[in-house]
């Protein structure tokens, strides 16, 4: 009798003591449900259908049509060509630059503070803002650009940097313009962690500043270096606003990346483009890109562990 | 013999501060490119959004020959960016005290409390940290706020921007768990409730972690564009700032906007700016303990 009291009385405890944590949890958990979980369930379950939106009638279930159709469309697998040459391009140029910036910044030098400031700053600016302006400033007939190189004569005829030939290398450049200060915060936080001790005694041992940088410093930010690389890759597989903004995925599709291209069976790219949803095949296409860019991860990672067992 | 060695050892200073200089020489030559090729496009737009649109497309100084404050005017008064600057406030501050309130009492039960379905709960909120579907989820979040009748408001865009907000909540756990568990069991003994413990133990102590949090929420916030695009899809009055740039590129005399174009541009950047400038500091610091101790 006394038992079943005190358990009862157990119980009504941890049923009051739960209570009150879920009210804690409760608000955020809201919002992970409608905005997280939610909306990845919603993606996979429309893989398998035909949908065109509210108003235009029920889903119809379509098996794996969508997903048969992701793998048949070029103009998809070119998408996926330019993601990969666009984070190749992007991950190739800002890794080494941002490393060599903190190389140089990461001691408390004078002026040091300020610079690395100043190369943070674009991180903290729109993206979308951002893109409007260098699609001014790239623009082929009045943009300041061209205007530069002309009047140095490094040109003698303007240059269309966001046509066919050099959208794609315009868009790297301001991507490497919008990430670099944040690898480079990355880095130093890796390089300052490095003891002061190893690279001491590498100066006294008669090593050079590029012997450093290469027998001391590197292999010591291994496991940091792997963490940067790797969000270095998985966000240039998310960029997408600035790809919107700048160029549009254009011209004809020369810088369509994968991310944008399941967008616009959603969502017009443009103000100008009227487009016609297909919300099961844009799921589909958003899968898959997931997907690759996860395969794409798991290889990274098996790469980079193999490397960590050569050193 | 002495002699020589005072004087070798003399060379040999000035040899190496030679070198050194060299080095030192480089390295801002180098440096200055960098903070030139940084700073250039923010200089061109404040610069810019005082020039004329002539001055813009056809080739000028680097200066304005003439200081047109009236672009601002037009922008603020003719574009409509009072009211978009005012939802750009309204959306960020509030995003950003959704996020703080939120992520910081999750993250206390989450550090503190063994609770049924914790675990599940916890590899959920960390898988989503993974899987990244993209712009496309916004589709389904604005049919979900659309069933619930929110869409055509100002709290569809404020969830939506919100979001589930999985890293902050780790992030703010992680902070949690370097709080000694001593100062909670003592302010128990003392009497203290669980809300007690929350509010006067975890709360003014989390206080750092809490900062990056709404330091990079507001800056989401008010930087984004694609979300507050869709979300504000049928209703433009609600646009932000950001948005009502961008769509600048797509109104009918658009090459001659220009100066429009960047006036809205710099409003759109110059309140980060400041914020950035007596923040800089934490944003780096903050950068790091999300990124790469998180």
């Amino acid at each position: 009798m006394k038992e079943t009291i005190s358990r009862n009385l157990r119980i009504k405890k941890t049923l009051k003591h739960n209570l009150q944590t879920y009210s804690f949890l409760l608000p955020n958990l809201i919002l992970f449900t409608a905005c997280s979980l939610y909306p990845v369930v919603w993606t996979l379950k429309y893989v398998f259908y035909q949908y065109g939106g509210y108003g235009t009638g029920k889903p119809i279930f379509v098996g794996i049509a969508n997903l048969a159709r992701v793998f048949r469309d070029k103009v998809y697998w070119e998408s996926v060509l330019h993601t990969f040459t666009y984070g190749f391009g992007k991950v190739l140029i800002i890794i080494p630059l941002a490393f060599f910036l903190a190389f140089l910044l990461n001691q408390q030098k004078r002026g040091n503070g300020v610079t690395q400031s100043i190369m943070f700053l674009p991180t903290i600016m729109s993206s979308a803002v951002m893109g409007l302006v260098f699609y001014l400033l790239f623009n082929a007939y009045n943009g300041e650009v061209n205007k530069y190189l002309l009047e140095s004569g490094i040109i003698s005829r303007p240059v269309n940097w966001l046509g066919k030939d050099h959208a794609m290398k315009t868009l790297i450049l301001t991507a490497v313009w919008g990430g670099v200060g944040n690898y480079m915060v990355y880095f130093i936080a890796g390089i300052q962690q490095i003891s002061e001790d190893a690279i001491e005694s590498a100066r006294i041992d008669g090593a050079g500043k590029l012997q450093t940088i290469w027998y001391i410093i590197v292999p010591m930010l291994g496991p940091i270096l792997k963490i940067i690389m790797m969000l270095a890759i998985t966000s240039a597989f998310n960029d997408i606003t600035n790809v919107m903004v700048l160029t549009e995925g254009g011209p004809n599709n020369a810088t369509m990346v994968m991310s944008l291209y399941g967008y616009r069976y959603f969502f017009p790219i443009s103000a100008a483009e009227a487009t016609v949803p297909q919300y099961g095949y844009g799921a589909a296409v958003s899968v898959v890109s997931a997907a690759i860019a996860g395969v794409v991860t798991v290889i990274y990672l098996k790469v980079s562990k193999k490397l960590d067992d050569i050193y | 013999m002495t002699e020589a060695y005072a004087q070798n050892k003399k060379m040999k200073k000035v040899h190496l501060s030679d070198k050194a200089r060299v080095a030192l020489i480089s390295k801002w030559v180098f440096l200055g490119i960098m903070i030139v090729f940084t700073l250039y496009p923010v200089i061109y737009t404040v610069l810019g959004s005082f020039k004329t649109n002539a001055e813009l497309t056809q080739g000028g100084g680097f200066f304005p020959s003439v200081w047109h404050f009236e672009n601002y005017y037009k922008a603020f008064i003719q574009a409509d960016f009072t009211k978009y600057t005012l939802n750009s406030v309204v959306v960020s501050i509030s995003v950003t005290i959704l996020a703080v309130t939120t992520t910081s009492l999750a993250g206390f039960v989450m550090a503190r409390k063994d609770f049924a379905g914790k675990k599940i709960l916890l590899a959920l909120y960390m898988s989503m940290m993974f899987v990244s579907l993209g712009s496309v989820t916004l589709y389904p979040i604005y049919e979900l706020l659309r069933a619930l009748k929110i869409n055509k408001t100002i709290f569809a865009l404020v969830i939506a921007l919100t979001g589930g907000q999985a890293t902050n909540v780790f992030l703010v756990m992680g902070f949690t768990k370097g709080i000694p568990k001593e100062l909670d069991e003592a302010a128990i003994i003392d009497g203290c409730s669980i809300y007690g413990v929350y509010s006067r133990i975890i709360l003014p102590l989390s206080k750092p972690i809490l900062a990056v949090v709404a330091l990079f929420s507001f800056r989401n916030a008010w930087n984004d564009y694609i979300t507050s695009l869709i979300m504000t899809i049928s209703i433009p009055k609600l646009q932000t700032l950001t948005v009502a740039v961008v769509q600048l590129k797509y109104s009918v005399n658009s090459a001659a906007e220009w100066h429009i174009m960047l006036a809205g541009a710099s409003i759109a950047i110059i309140p980060i700016l400041i914020v950035y400038m007596f923040s800089n500091k934490q944003f780096i610091a903050g950068l790091t303990a999300g990124a790469v101790k998180g």
